[in-house]
């Protein structure tokens, strides 16, 4: 079995504190990453985004790869953060894995993340190896992405079970009104 | 992406090559994994970083020293104040058990907590923020990490008899 080169990747990191930002850019860097951008809230990384859309050149990045956000920050949180960077027509790419950090783990705050689109929850307190797990998922394990009238991100289905008494799920990929995209 | 309501699609589904795998894993087909050797090299320093910790929840716990104390002197902005700490709480519980203190975890979790919408802030509950500052600043003080042993069980123990003495 090979090793992950993550020399080429680019990571968007937005961290309020400047402690668990320094600590998160240095883990991110010893594992290998190319290049962690690292900013101070919502606000700063989605000016970023915009400007990798703008002049890549400039920039000297062509695409963010994973992005990586706290959600408590101000003035713009990671929740906000979120919302653009899925929905938002200036939006670079608004299929990039997005991994949202948290100590609020309670099962009504994970559901509101998901339902925005979130690609994984890194809780805190987080270990190193929290941090690989995240990256091996996002890259092992990747979800079509979903787009209804009321949902757009990763599919919040993440295993294939079979359900439990008769089907009732009235779309496949074969029903009028399924339409899927490969790229 | 915006659709006329009469449109026939109703759900898309967007499945995209692995782009980031091409370019993490190369083009082998088999499993890759993420060196040991990085691992270790992170871990390490992780624990490095985790030598100045104490030093960064010391400013904290000043700044909540400094919201008790506005508490005390402005009784009629506590409201504001409660949230200040509650916000400075929710910052520090994330991280102490990754840096060898579970202890200033558990009590700025219990200070989290207490100060989460809050209304009518009495006197005996700036004891209890109090009560907490002074719990935290003890484990730091003393170095005490992990479950702190005896220390810990006595800190913890008198944190909980003020909470008990004064939330009423």
């Amino acid at each position: 079995m090979s090793d992950y080169d993550f020399d080429r990747v680019n990571v968007l990191l937005a961290e309020d504190s400047p402690f668990i930002r320094s600590l998160l850019v240095n883990s991110l860097k010893v594992l290998g990453v190319g290049q962690v951008i690292a900013v101070e809230h919502g606000g700063d990384a989605i000016n970023f985004l915009k400007r990798v859309k703008e002049e890549p050149m400039k920039v000297g990045i062509q695409q963010i790869d994973i992005i990586v956000s706290n959600w408590d920050m101000s003035p713009v949180d990671g929740m906000m953060f979120l919302r653009w960077v899925r929905r938002h027509k200036d939006s670079p790419d608004r299929f990039v894995p997005f991994v949202m950090i948290t100590s609020y783990t309670e099962p009504e705050r994970v559901t509101m993340a998901r339902e925005m689109g979130v690609t994984e929850i890194l809780a805190k307190p987080f270990t190193i190896k929290n941090i690989a797990d995240k990256l091996v998922s996002i890259i092992e394990r990747p979800r079509q992405f979903v787009h209804t009238k009321d949902y757009f991100g990763p599919d919040r289905r993440r295993q294939k079970l079979e359900p439990k008494g008769p089907e009732r799920r009235v779309l496949t990929d074969k029903s009028e009104g399924v339409e899927i995209i490969r790229g | 992406m915006a659709k006329k309501s009469n449109a026939p699609v109703i759900v898309r589904f967007y499945r995209f090559k692995n782009r980031l795998r091409d370019k993490t894993a190369g083009l082998s087909a088999g499993g890759a994994s993420i060196s040991v050797e990085a691992l270790e090299a992170a871990s390490q320093a992780l624990e490095k970083m985790s030598e100045d910790y104490p030093d960064w929840v010391s400013g904290l716990i000043a700044k909540l020293q400094e919201q008790h104390g506005r508490c005390v002197d402005t009784p009629e902005n506590r409201k504001d104040f409660f949230e200040e700490i509650n916000h400075i709480a929710h910052d520090m519980k994330g991280q102490g058990g990754t840096f060898g203190y579970p202890l200033i975890t558990a009590f700025s979790d219990s200070l989290y907590d207490f100060t989460t919408t809050k209304s009518g802030i009495t006197d005996n509950m700036i004891e209890v923020v109090k009560a907490h500052i002074d719990a935290m600043k003890a484990v730091i003080r003393g170095r005490v990490s992990g479950d702190g042993g005896e220390v810990g069980a006595t800190l913890t123990r008198t944190l909980n008899e003020a909470i008990a003495k004064y939330d009423t």
